[in-house]
């Protein structure tokens, strides 16, 4: 009887969560489905087809990705030394360092994209790709260090000194033996700085000032009182690249669940 | 040494011929409509238009997008707005900034938004009536040369024209119950509370600030006196509108504890049964609507018989536009016969009606055009004749910020 | 050695921490800078406590909003507690990989898609009002509840509840797994039952962290914008939204109410997170 309650509750689980994507899959291909039919009875890839080729959204999902990926190389670059120091050394100042770097999870988007407009109003930026991009890297940034200092805390150098002792230059050092090591972090800590960027609204609303459109700004218009079809249609281009990011990544997720928290 | 000097020579040349154009390309004379052709050639027009209906974008991008690139190597770049008050806020913040070029070249715009961009001396001026299409618009017409009470000065160019209409569903109710006038509507809405809402009037909502303004005007019994604006006129009359407004209110879909923000929000709950009245602009009624899969096909449009608040919307120029021929060719081709005949048609999917008089074309091929696609209109649409029986023009453009301020005060947060 | 001096700590710190602070410190300074009425864009540049007094007033919406967001922080994140403790203690009894890779997928899931599903789901004429009136339960959309859009924020409560028990669930796993078995194993040698080890083993060690990740949930909600802003209606509004509107207000001037708004949720989320961090600090 425990085991039926068990895998019942599962099934309802694993329900909710594929729910919406069916949810989706249906309204998008659907037309004239009114209140209070159960299913769509007339059925058209039109409005999918002119939503994919509308030039607005072709653009906002070309430029979502260009500045994700962006964001994620940066992210990569700027918290990689930072991350090294972190995990290896000890040195005065670390705890105020380890909180400088977790204030931007604290402060809301909010707060920080209504001040940060006002200051590339000023120097230029609003508007811009690279405004957003910046924007971007503040949320990104402390995740990609703290993931990576994690994976730098069970790291050991002597590997390092191995390779440099045996006759490799410091850079083939660096490429075989550091990143070799750490790349399976590097990977979770890259896509999961993307996805924290693809999925920003209110950032790029603010400093975009509605020059620079991604998807969730065009969903978000649409969402309140659109068609469903297009909704639905947007919903899904939305969540296609954090699912299957998710899913590639889902067995690394689990060693940093503690201290992920999620910003979508 | 000699050599030096060779190659300081080659490249200066270089630099010369890579760094030049031939002429300045953006030059050119009003007066000379070869001139602006030439220097529309290879241009981008940024059309800042409200962006809230799918069909009216694939609409744009198909029949004007493709148009401008075939015949003028044009690009377009339709820019949607939420509302159009965030290009006019756009244009002058370049302006507090300094900023021109510009980025705005063109604007769907009328009423209090064209009003503020004049005010604020923030137009392209002296071209409307200039290009060469502007000879099949009827100018001397106080509807047209007159936008919302303020003269149109030469600094806008019409588009097409709209008229306020109200949408029911002929599978729910027949004709004969349909209410027509206010005072019918508010009593129908208290015999069948909870199914009738408006549009919120405000930015995004303004079918629903015209829909107010027809209440304002049955409420103080003349359109024409709103013309003008006066301040102890609407201090007169709009105690009587919010009295209206709030005796409606309990009788209101959600007992008037929220209101669909926009058209889109309020079509969809006319479709989904959960009201049974629409409203929209479209000379097609509910044709557009139909054709898109927003609404059953029994949808009828319908109007009361008087205060339908209809206009003419316009296109109009940034003085900081950065490419101001391409947009004239753009404005020019927006009243091209073959294009005004298309945007009356249900299936395009724009719906609005012409912008020019009809008598004034010449070509008999355009002609017979525009005649059958007046004829097309189909049965979603209102009669011609009811349109024209129950038509008045718009108010001048003060009063719509003093009415969508006032109805969050007075009706909205009771 | 070269290599100390490359990897010196503030070398390495350098670029990261600059633009961080650079970036944070700037948007804060301009924040509170226009909360005092220096608004750069209409060359208004006399301080003042003007803003400060009118969000603050006894009468200013910023009371009602500010009780609503309170409210819907509160029973969201009390919720999802409750709902996370029971979904982490049972699945920490079985060895799920499958359930592991399923909460994972809804973490995928942006918080704004999640909501647009509930909006085509639970209105009036959403897809469960449709098979209500298929199954006869109901005949036009008015006798649907009110579930999204409404006046109790229920729906803004149903999304973050959606979305947050994964995440608690995901940290508590993390915690009941690495913990050490011995102590519930040696409780169950003594006799107690599963309800005794649950109240008096499993919940003390889960408790640190489900408190620090409860408060950085609240705190989260508390701020986050998106998901009242579509499902909540015009009044009242959640305390994000209340501040976005007056920041983008037309009349420049409104936008110091905005700023005031937002420093006072930035001021509450850091404490929260304050509180939050030593807990967490406590537990190691």
């Amino acid at each position: 009887m425990r085991t039926i309650l068990a895998y019942s509750l599962r099934f309802i689980l694993y329900l909710i969560l594929i729910a919406p994507i069916l949810l989706f899959i249906t309204y998008a291909f659907s037309t004239r489905w009114f209140f209070p039919q159960t299913f769509p009875v007339e059925w058209t890839a039109s409005t999918v087809q002119r939503a994919i080729q509308d030039s607005r959204t072709f653009s906002s999902i070309t430029q979502g990705l260009m500045i994700s990926m962006l964001v994620s190389i940066f992210s990569l670059l700027l918290g990689f030394p930072a991350a090294r120091v972190l995990g290896l050394r000890k040195f005065r100042g670390r705890q105020l360092i380890w909180l400088l770097f977790f204030l931007p999870t604290v402060v809301p988007p909010l707060a920080i994209g209504m001040g940060l407009n006002i200051l590339f109003l000023r120097i230029g930026l609003a508007g811009t790709v690279t405004g957003v991009v910046l924007a971007h890297i503040i949320p990104t940034l402390p995740y990609t260090i703290f993931t990576l200092s994690s994976a730098f805390a069970r790291y050991d150098e002597n590997y390092e000194f191995q390779a440099l002792a045996l006759g490799a230059s410091p850079l083939q050092s660096f490429l075989k033996v550091t990143l070799r090591m750490l790349l399976p972090s590097l990977v979770v800590a890259a896509l999961f700085a993307f996805l924290i960027s693809w999925s920003q609204y209110l950032l790029t609303l603010l400093i975009g000032g509605g020059q620079v459109i991604t998807l969730p700004i065009l969903l978000f218009a649409a969402a309140s009182g659109g068609n469903p079809a297009t909704i639905a249609t947007l919903s899904l281009l939305f969540i296609a690249p954090p699912v299957l990011v998710i899913v590639a990544t889902a067995r690394q997720l689990n060693q940093h669940g503690a201290g992920i928290r999620e910003q979508y | 040494m000699k050599k030096i000097i060779y190659l300081l020579i080659t490249l200066s040349l270089l630099l010369a011929a890579c760094g030049a154009p031939a002429q300045s390309p953006s030059e050119f004379d009003i007066n000379d409509w070869v001139s602006v052709l030439a220097a529309a050639k290879g241009q981008t027009v940024n059309w800042y238009i409200w962006g809230g209906s799918d069909s009216i974008n694939a609409y744009v991008d198909n029949f004007y997008g493709k148009a401008l690139k075939e015949r003028y190597d044009i690009t377009l770049n339709r820019v949607p707005l939420a509302d159009t008050v965030d290009a006019v806020n756009q244009v002058l913040s370049e302006k507090q900034a300094g900023t021109d070029p510009g980025s705005v070249d063109l604007i769907w715009i009328n009423g209090e938004n064209f009003f503020t961009l004049k005010q604020a001396d923030m137009l392209y001026k002296d071209w409307a009536q200039k290009i060469p299409n502007a000879k099949l618009v009827d100018w001397e017409n106080p509807a047209i040369n007159l936008d919302f009470g303020n003269p149109v000065d030469n600094q806008e160019s019409p588009w097409s024209s709209a008229q306020f209409q109200f949408i029911y569903d002929s599978a729910r109710m027949s004709e004969d119950e349909l209410p027509r006038s206010y005072a019918d509507l508010k009593e129908w809405a208290c015999a069948n509370p909870g199914r009738f809402t408006y549009i919120a009037p405000g930015p995004g909502g303004f079918l629903g600030t015209r829909f107010a303004k027809g209440a304002l005007y049955e409420v103080s019994g003349d359109a024409k006196q709103w013309l003008s604006f006066d301040q102890a006129l609407w201090d007169q009359h709009s105690p009587a509108l919010w009295d209206y407004f709030n005796e409606l209110k309990p009788c209101l879909w959600r007992e008037g504890e929220t209101y669909p923000k926009d058209e889109s929000e309020l079509v969809n709950l006319f479709a989904n049964n959960e009201v049974d009245f629409s409203m929209t602009n479209d000379i097609t009624g509910a044709g557009r609507w139909i054709a898109d899969g927003r609404m059953p096909e029994t949808a009828r449009a319908f109007v009361f018989d008087n205060y339908m608040i209809g206009d003419f919307n316009y296109v109009a120029i940034p003085l900081n536009a950065p490419n101001k021929a391409a947009a004239l060719v753009l404005a020019n081709l927006l009243l091209e016969p073959e294009f005004q005949a298309a945007q009356i048609l249900p299936e395009n999917g724009f719906g609005l009606g012409y912008a020019i008089d009809v008598t004034r074309v010449t070509d008999e091929a355009a002609l017979s055009a525009l005649e059958t696609a007046a004829s097309q209109l189909g049965d979603a649409a209102t009669p011609a004749s009811d349109l024209a029986k129950s038509l008045v023009g718009d108010s001048a453009a003060e009063y719509q910020g003093l009415l969508e301020q006032d109805w969050l005060t007075f009706v909205l947060q009771q | 050695m070269r290599d100390k001096f490359i990897y010196s700590p503030w070398i390495s710190l350098a670029p990261a921490l600059t633009i961080i602070m650079a970036l944070l410190g700037a948007s804060l300074f301009y924040a509170i800078a226009e909360s005092f009425g220096y608004i750069n864009a209409i060359n208004q540049t006399n301080a003042s406590f003007d803003a400060y007094r009118e969000t603050l007033a006894f009468n200013s919406e910023f009371w009602v909003s500010l009780g609503f967001s309170l409210w819907i922080s509160i029973a969201s994140t009390l919720i999802s507690s409750a709902i996370a403790l029971v979904l982490a203690v049972w699945l920490s009894e079985r060895r799920g990989n499958m359930d592991t890779l399923a909460l994972n997928w809804n973490l995928a899931f942006p918080h704004l898609v999640w909501s647009v599903a509930l909006l085509l789901f639970l209105s009036q004429s959403g897809l469960f009002a449709r098979w209500a009136a298929s199954l006869g339960f109901i005949t036009t959309p008015d006798q649907f509840p009110v579930l999204v859009r409404d006046r109790f924020g229920i729906g803004v409560i149903l999304s973050y509840v959606g979305k947050e028990v994964p995440f608690l669930t995901i940290i508590l796993l993390s915690v009941l797994r690495s913990q050490a078995v011995g102590y519930d194993v040696v409780a169950e040698n003594l006799g107690a039952s599963r309800w005794q080890r649950l109240r008096y083993v499993t919940i003390p060690q889960v408790l640190p962290a489900l408190l620090a990740g409860d408060l950085l949930v609240f705190g989260f909600i508390f701020s986050s914008y998106e998901v009242p802003a579509l499902l909540g209606i015009g009044y009242p509004r959640a305390l994000p939204v209340l501040a976005l509107r007056f920041f983008l207000d037309p009349d420049l001037r409104a936008r110091s109410e905005g700023m005031v708004i937002s420093l006072i949720i930035t001021l509450i989320v850091t404490l929260v997170a304050i509180i939050s961090l030593r807990i967490g600090e406590r537990r190691e």
